[in-house]
């Protein structure tokens, strides 16, 4: 699934790692949802939409 | 491939195509124990740097997480154990009396660590927090239920019918 996750963490000036620790997952994970690879949970991604203060469909695509 | 990744696949490649040699060599009864079974001690000489590079990989790619240096830390542990085990009852083997109960402890004593590194599998899919890298074990472990017994049934059907030698579990 297409998303802004790499363009949001940019914005703020975060790492990869950086993003991995504030959601308390591997630096792996957040390459591979940003990479598309893997699409988060529902749990996973009201986390990353509440750490950018966004609705989920402000960060995530639908194709 | 990553430079870390090509070191830990180097050292775990050696290991494995030195175990093969050991293996074939004793299948063929090229080498007669107990050469085999010490051969086998030596190569778990190679462990030490296969996992040193191993985890040197998973820290720098970002795939480690308290819950995977856990596993690893116990997976290793009944690695020594079963290896221990088999070397010890590989040798001691022909020296028990056949059908007496310290054959049978002998023979059933890998099965310990065997459900150990069962259990430790298990247990990292309970305590990783991670989702994607509880999906990646997951996927990895159906992976190797599919073929662990494609290449056993595979290698037992050639087996029975005396196209390849029996080879020791």
């Amino acid at each position: 699934m297409k998303n802004r996750l790499r363009v949001l963490r940019a914005e703020r000036e975060w790492s990869q790692q950086d993003l991995a620790d504030r959601l308390g997952v591997s630096r792996q994970s957040v390459n591979a949802i940003e990479t598309g690879k893997y699409d988060p949970s529902l749990p996973l991604a009201f986390r990353i939409a509440d750490l950018f203060a966004m609705p989920i469909e402000a960060i995530f695509l639908r194709d | 491939m990553s430079a870390g990744a090509r070191r830990a696949a180097l050292w775990g490649a050696l290991f494995i195509i030195n175990f093969g040699l050991i293996a074939t060599g004793r299948i063929l009864d090229l080498i007669e124990p107990p050469v085999p079974w010490i051969l086998m001690a030596a190569n778990m000489v190679l462990v030490i740097p296969y996992v040193r590079a191993i985890r040197a990989w998973q820290e720098t790619s970002g795939r480690m997480t308290p819950a995977m240096r856990r596993y690893n830390q116990r997976f290793l542990a009944f690695s020594a154990i079963y290896m221990v085990a088999m070397i010890v009852g590989g040798n001691l083997a022909d020296s028990i009396e056949p059908g007496s109960a310290l054959l049978w402890l002998t023979a059933t004593a890998p099965l310990v660590p065997v459900l150990g590194m069962i259990w430790t599998m298990g247990r990292f899919l309970v305590e990783e927090e991670d989702e994607y890298q509880r999906h990646r074990a997951v996927n990895a472990a159906l992976w190797g239920l599919a073929l662990v017994p494609c290449l056993g049934s595979s290698w037992g059907f050639l087996e029975m019918f005396g196209l390849l030698p029996h080879v020791w579990a």
